[in-house]
């Protein structure tokens, strides 16, 4: 087991700047998430970590050593590939002892191991199959056991689960953070799911562009998202962002659609500026002496109703978690808790501190 | 409604379509059916052409047995089939890594490389009985340059076979490195990555992952290349004709001597017939081979 911390990583291909400066510092033990839209880098950086990217620039720490120019076989991590990498010719008993082999262990060591780590995922029964002879969700948990004999100092997992079915996906998901909390191993997971990634992580870093939009833990990330990108990427269904800009101590949409202000707002400071308002579905409720709305759009799941209001010409998504009765093009009128509101500056995307 | 009902009717005869298959039965009888029956036939007769002919039985079988000559016959066409497959496999193995590589003129080298492939045996024969000469050939005066003493070559009873599978080796290398170029270019790239993160140091993964990946490639190069070998004729004799003495003597070489040298025709046959049981034989272990090494829906060619 080790910490991680990766100053101002790099990384480019030929002229293309994938990765542009990343700085992040991970805790012995700790589960951290990688999230980002597609195309964004997640991979290239966990690449990176694991040592089959070169970096371009920066520096990777694995515990006390720095390991940015060691060969990936000398930096003692495992990794769960996006695409498994099973050695496709060898059993999946074969396939968990690998590594071991090479590291001549001896036969007993690495039968128990395979053992141990067949158990845990529930392999037992296909350790002399072929992974052609396997499901995608049998695979994956191969790639898994693969890792989990290694004992290393860091598993790297590359969206291990974006293969499996979504029921497969969820049972996969707390098996692997049961395991994270048998065996303790720092780990990094890259995803592209938010959901996966405030279910599972101790710290989530959001990835855009190459580089880290912010830091921390799920909760803080839904609460106080650091900048439109994060507002926009965290939570589902998706913040409403209204434009808009400051008038007599309340919030003006370019509509024309008055809005409350958060407390402390020191609203003198931001006079004319172009601002974002921000509020996430699920915060808003129906409130008889509210902002008065027509309905465009209801889907109810018997749970929750999603709703798409036309505020005078200004598109709200609400999400109602108690079953109310709204019919499409009924009226309806909605308040919002100004504490849970967030604020953009829209020139340069940052949260507004309140 | 109109009938559209267009059954045969009942006063026809129901069709036969026998005499379509005709052709086909006709060909397979008169070239593969009865050229083997014949033979069969031939091995059990002591017909020496040109004179009267008897029926004898087994007894061309059991002198095979104890020809000297056919044993020894024997004993150099395995001889000549070992080198001549295992050579060129590791060697076309060898070339086929090279050529894997992204390296400049990588195309031309290769398209070069793969030339001896398509030339004449007869020419093949002919500049390399050339090359072996003691005196006058090329390659006992490259090895003057580096000091070793002439050697006989294809003129010398120890050292004709390796000579003649150097040029066999130096004609088929070209075909392994293209099956196993083949099978490299089959091979996933992923697995590779993982092994580095496992461990493995590059003849590691070169023991572990390449060499099984490309396994049933390997042998399908060893199928061909033993069909080959064994069946080698045409640059023996040219080089040859099985001397000096009987020292390049393959059963092939023998048997056209039996037959057409001494015209033979019973004893002949029965060793045709013996070789071929051998091969035959021989196909099927490597065929159950090749199945022990199969790893993929793709390389298992059902
Ligand atoms: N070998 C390469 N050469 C050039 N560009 C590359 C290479 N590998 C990745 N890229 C580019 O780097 C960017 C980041 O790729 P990466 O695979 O890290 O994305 P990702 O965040 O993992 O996406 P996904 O969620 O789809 O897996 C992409 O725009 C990709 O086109
Ligand atoms: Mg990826």
């Amino acid at each position: 087991m080790a910490s991680v911390r990766i100053v101002n990583a790099k990384k480019n291909f030929g002229a293309v700047k994938v990765i542009r400066g990343v700085d992040i510092d991970i805790a012995d033990g700790e589960f951290v998430v990688l999230v980002g839209p597609s195309g964004c880098g997640k991979s290239t950086l966990l690449r990176m970590i694991a040592g089959l990217e070169e970096v371009s620039g920066g520096e990777i720490y694995i515990g006390q050593r720095e390991v940015s120019h060691l060969r990936a076989r000398d930096r003692d991590i495992a990794m769960v590939f996006q695409n498994y990498a099973l050695y496709p010719h060898m059993t999946v008993s074969d396939n968990m002892g690998f590594a071991l082999k090479l590291k001549k262990a001896g036969e007993q060591e690495m039968n128990d191991k395979v053992a141990r780590a067949a158990s845990i995922l529930g392999l037992e029964n296909l350790l002399e199959r072929l992974p052609r002879q396997l499901s995608g969700g049998q695979r994956q948990r191969v790639a898994m056991g693969r890792a989990i004999v290694r004992d290393p100092q860091v598993f790297l997992f590359d969206e291990p689960l974006s293969n499996l079915d979504a029921k497969l996906r969820v049972q996969m998901r707390g098996e692997i953070r049961a395991l994270h909390r048998r065996i303790g191993t720092t780990t990094i997971y890259v995803t592209h799911d938010q959901v996966e990634a405030m279910t599972m992580a101790d710290k989530i870093v959001v990835l855009h562009d190459g580089l880290v939009e912010q830091i921390g833990t799920p909760l803080e990330l839904y609460d106080r998202p650091d900048n439109l990108f994060v507002a926009g990427f965290i939570g589902s269904p998706a913040m409403n962002f209204i434009d808009g800009r400051i008038e007599n101590g309340e919030f003006k949409a370019i509509g024309g659609l008055a809005l409350p202000l958060p407390e402390g707002l020191p609203a003198g400071k931001f006079a004319g500026v172009e601002l974002v308002y921000g509020i996430r579905p699920e915060h808003i409720r129906a409130k008889a002496d509210g902002i008065q709305g027509t309905v465009d759009l209801v889907e109810g799941t018997g749970s929750e109703v999603y709703a798409k209001l036309d505020c005078q010409g200004q598109a709200i998504y609400c999400l109602f978690r108690e079953r109310i009765q709204i019919e499409y093009q009924q009226s309806l009128c909605i308040g919002l808790d100004p504490s849970l509101v967030h604020i953009f500056d829209k020139a340069t995307g940052k949260r507004v501190v309140v | 409604m109109i009938s559209t009902d267009r059954a045969v009717p009942s006063y026809r005869l129901a069709p036969n379509y026998r005499p379509f298959v005709m052709p086909a039965l006709i060909v397979v009888c008169a070239v593969i059916i009865f050229p083997w029956a014949f033979t069969v036939w031939m091995s059990a007769n002591d017909w020496t052409l040109g004179q009267a002919r008897t029926f004898v039985g087994a007894e061309n079988y059991i002198n095979l047995a104890l020809d000297a000559r056919f044993w020894e016959s024997l004993w150099h066409t395995i001889y000549y089939t070992a080198l001549a497959v295992i050579l060129p496999l590791f060697l076309g193995t060898i070339a086929a890594l090279i050529f894997d590589e992204q390296f400049p003129l990588r195309g031309f080298l290769r398209g070069v490389f793969v030339m001896p492939m398509m030339a004449t045996p007869v020419a093949i024969a002919l500049v390399w009985t050339m090359m072996f000469h003691p005196q006058l050939g090329i390659l006992n005066y490259f090895l003057s340059l580096v000091g070793i003493e002439a050697q006989g070559w294809i003129y010398d009873q120890a050292t004709v076979i390796p000579s003649l599978v150097i040029v066999e080796v130096w004609q088929w290398t070209p075909l392994v490195m293209l099956i196993v170029l083949g099978g490299l270019a089959a091979v996933p790239r992923e697995p590779y990555e993982s092994a580095e993160i496992d461990g493995a140091n590059g003849w590691q993964k070169f023991r572990y992952l390449t060499l099984p990946m490309i396994g049933p490639f390997l042998m399908i190069a060893v199928i061909i290349r033993t069909i080959d070998a064994l069946k080698s004729f045409d640059i023996i004799y040219a080089m040859t004709q099985g001397g000096p003495g009987t020292a390049s003597e393959t059963i092939n070489i023998y048997l056209y001597n039996v037959a057409f040298s001494y015209y033979n025709i019973g004893y002949a046959s029965a060793m045709a017939i013996i070789f071929f049981i051998l091969i035959v034989i021989l196909s099927f272990v490597l065929l159950i081979v090749r199945q022990c090494t199969v790893w993929s829906q793709a390389g298992d060619g059902k």
